[in-house]
């Protein structure tokens, strides 16, 4: 009893006097309940509350000697209160009125197989708004040929400069950097036989067959597909989809097709221009590494690269547009009315678009095997 | 009564366009003031300018005793602890489920142990009255009148002394909006808090507030018990307050 706890228990003739002494506040909560937590309390329940004492309380002080003594079995309706003012016993009311409504249910974090289904169910959730969208696309595509004039060709040209030409840039670097890599790494290997000219097919076949339709594949996903997710989606926390579907047009026809045709007509060309770009890194190389000159580097060229591989690896990148605008545009639709939910499906296209590049590269190899 | 906001000579210049010229006035503990005007008369630059988001040109804003912009950073962020804000969207944090944006002011600005600090956040949850089971959701999830509530159960985290509330029943069916009144009158009572919101809502200033404050052309031009300040002869006030009658069904009885 000598202790300057914050609380004294006393016996007295009738039952029990718990007397609060001094800061009853958030700012002493922990010490508050440190210096609660190693005290017995009677049995018997019968329990004066004193509040004379004190010298302040608020909600959470309160909350915590309420919450102490209901665990440890005495309820609060069985509490006298003295010694104290008008505010404070407002503020008992509230509190003990709000904590005595009843907890809830504890929510039990899912077990292995129960998240499992949940992932597997939520990924099922995904098909028919994929099927919804392609659906969609397709009757805006045929819509399109039998009605070329309704096209949105002012919105096409916009996404056509920024697919297209706004990535020239980083495609003309990252390209010829790729082509003085390969060429530099190909021909250390080749220079110990002697067989400096076979650069030429090395480069020019992985250039024109694989590094630049993928390289650019991977660019137009990370760039333009992420773009595409995050305005379709910004939109679709803005309610701007709604407002266009409530002036009679089809957001589809009007976000959807401009930005696919955009991205199929720019990958070939920028996948063309990223074969340039990259058999010039690698003839820089060849010129000042393996003395091969621009010349016989190009004569060479002319005669191992069959033109046939150039557009092979052309026509894989209209199908890598087409599956980077899909899931772009479907992940953009399927963004919630929340922040977080916008960088979430941005970072589920990257990733998806990235997959699908690489499986639908994986098909063109294996249908097509020979250079 | 000791006073808790004291506002002087506040001028704001905002684009060009002078704002306020020399706005004042007090709010005393315990008290709710409502802040009206008409739109664009700079009642949430003023709040703002009150909470320390937003500099006047001239004059000075003392709260709870501090002079708010002669404060330095870390002394307004510790006067920022002591007052509770809630903004007119609730500005919840969207990845976050309404336990947890409770939650962020504790964790940040007390040592407390997290299953105290769980037992600190269902308190506010249930003062704010929502429903415990609301805890686990996303703002996302939750109906306008349950953002509000959620807002101000994080408002309260930290057992602030005062609050400001940018007009906390905009969006609000009547219904939700005078059960949040009822509310605010209930936490301000019981809390000991003292309140100064902006509002557009008549019933919220008959039904709410002590004292209301009118600003128009930079200026206050009435301060007082809403029955006195809807008495004032002023143009903008008596056709504010009129539309408030004919609304009523008062004036010509279009409600009956």
């Amino acid at each position: 009893m000598t202790d300057a706890g914050p609380f004294v228990l006393e016996r007295t003739a009738t039952g029990w006097l718990l007397r609060l002494l001094g800061d009853w506040r958030m700012v002493n909560l922990a010490a508050l309940d440190h210096a609660l937590a190693g005290h017995a309390w009677p049995e018997d329940g019968h329990l004066s509350l004193d509040g004379s004492a004190l010298t302040g309380l608020d909600s959470a002080g309160l909350m915590l000697i309420h919450n102490r003594l209901k665990s440890a079995g005495i309820a609060w309706p069985a509490i006298e209160l003295a010694g104290f003012d008008n505010e404070r016993l407002a503020l008992i009311r509230l509190v003990a009125d709000r904590l005595d409504a009843p907890a809830p249910a504890v929510v039990v974090p899912p077990g292995f197989v129960a998240a499992l289904g949940h992932r597997v169910s939520r990924a099922a959730a995904e098909v028919p708004g994929l099927l919804t969208l392609l659906g969609q696309i397709s009757e805006g595509v045929v819509d399109l040929v039998r009605r070329p004039s309704g096209f949105r060709m002012r919105e096409f040209f916009v996404q056509l400069q920024a697919v297209g030409l706004g990535a020239l840039p980083i495609v003309a670097m990252m390209t010829f950097l790729i082509g003085v890599v390969f060429a530099y790494l190909l021909g250390i290997q080749i220079e110990k036989y002697g067989a400096n000219i076979f650069i030429v097919d090395g480069v020019s076949l992985a250039i024109a067959r694989e590094l630049s339709p993928m390289l650019v594949a991977i660019l137009v996903a990370g760039r333009s597909g992420a773009a595409f997710t995050a305005q379709i989606g910004a939109m679709k926390v803005t309610e701007e989809i709604d407002a266009i579907a409530t002036l009679g047009l089809s957001p589809v026809k009007v976000l959807v097709l401009p930005r696919l045709l955009a991205i199929v007509v720019a990958m070939p060309l920028l996948a063309f221009f990223g074969d340039l770009v990259g058999v010039l890194g690698a003839a820089t190389v060849a010129a000042s590494q393996l003395d091969i000159t621009f010349n016989t580097f190009f004569i060479r060229m002319r005669d191992v690269l069959p033109f046939s591989t150039v557009t092979f690896g052309l026509s894989k990148t209209p199908a890598f547009a087409v599956a980077i605008a899909f899931i772009a545009c479907r992940n953009g639709f399927a963004v919630s009315r929340d922040a977080r939910s916008v960088g979430e499906r941005t970072t589920a296209t990257v990733v998806t678009s990235l997959m699908a590049v690489i499986l639908i590269n994986a098909f063109y190899a294996i249908v097509h095997p020979e250079l | 009564m000791t006073t808790v906001l004291e506002v002087d000579g506040i001028q704001t210049r905002l684009a060009g366009q002078q704002l306020h010229d020399g706005v004042g006035f007090k709010i005393a503990k315990g008290e709710i003031v409502a802040l009206i005007g008409g739109s664009g008369t700079g009642k949430t630059v003023l709040l703002r300018e009150c909470i320390g988001l937003l500099r006047p040109q001239a004059g000075r804003i003392r709260l709870l005793g501090e002079d708010v912009w002669a404060l330095s950073p870390d002394d307004l962020n510790a006067l920022r602890r002591r007052f509770g804000v809630l903004f007119q969207e609730g500005a919840l944090f969207s990845s976050l489920t309404v336990a947890e944006n409770v939650e962020a002011p504790l964790r940040e600005h007390t040592g407390l142990a997290e299953a105290l600090r769980d037992e600190v956040v269902d308190l506010k949850i249930r003062l704010a009255g929502l429903p415990p089971e609301a805890a686990f959701k996303r703002p996302a999830e939750l109906s306008g009148g349950m953002k509000k509530r959620a807002a101000l159960a994080r408002a309260l985290a930290l057992e602030p002394e005062m609050l400001f509330l940018d007009e906390p029943t905009s969006g609000l069916d009547p219904i939700s909006a005078r059960a949040f009144d009822n509310l605010l009158r209930t936490l301000c009572d019981s809390l000991g808090l003292t309140a100064l919101l902006t509002t557009h809502d008549l019933d919220t200033l008959w039904g709410l507030v002590d004292r209301v404050v009118v600003l128009h052309d930079g200026k206050v031009i009435a301060d007082g018990p809403v029955h006195e300040v809807a008495r004032v002869d002023h143009d903008w006030i008596r056709s504010y307050f009129s539309a408030h009658m004919k609304e009523k069904g008062d004036g010509n009885g279009i409600r009956g």
